[in-house]
């Protein structure tokens, strides 16, 4: 473990992906990606809290 | 600028981004054939799409797409990307 957060030092994995759903091209367009499994917005938050650790 | 030309690009747009989700997915997934319907879907309607904008308002890329009648068609403005900005 590493750092002050407890955190490995790395360990990637990517599942693969399966075709659902997807959005129309106009909603894709306005949201980013046709894969709502895809979609994740940015969302800024206060710097203090640490997000990896919730 | 017409309305119906903002619509078409915007609708050229719409269609160009979903083909390349799709053609992103396909290349991890070549056999999914969901996958490859609605491409091939979005691939008839991007060209229709491309069509019918080129015949009214002119080429949507300087080469590859269509031919130029009468003069040069790509130099009379706007450009595909100054459409609506």
């Amino acid at each position: 473990m590493i750092g002050p957060y407890k955190m490995r030092l790395a360990r990637a994995y990517i599942p693969f992906q399966r075709y659902g759903q997807v959005w129309s091209p106009a909603e894709g367009l306005r949201r980013g990606t046709i894969f709502p499994e895809l979609f994740s917005p940015y969302i800024p938050r206060d710097k203090g809290s640490c997000g990896t650790c919730q | 600028m017409q309305n119906e030309q903002m619509e078409l690009m915007q609708r050229l747009r719409e269609l160009e981004f979903a083909a390349v989700e799709l053609n992103l997915f396909l290349d991890t997934h070549p056999e999914n054939q969901e996958a490859l319907r609605d491409f091939n879907r979005v691939a008839c309607e991007l060209a229709e799409v491309r069509q019918t904008y080129e015949n009214k308002f002119g080429p949507t890329m300087n080469f590859g797409v269509s031919t130029s009648k009468g003069r040069w068609q790509w130099i009379d403005g706007p450009w595909p990307w100054q459409v609506g900005y």
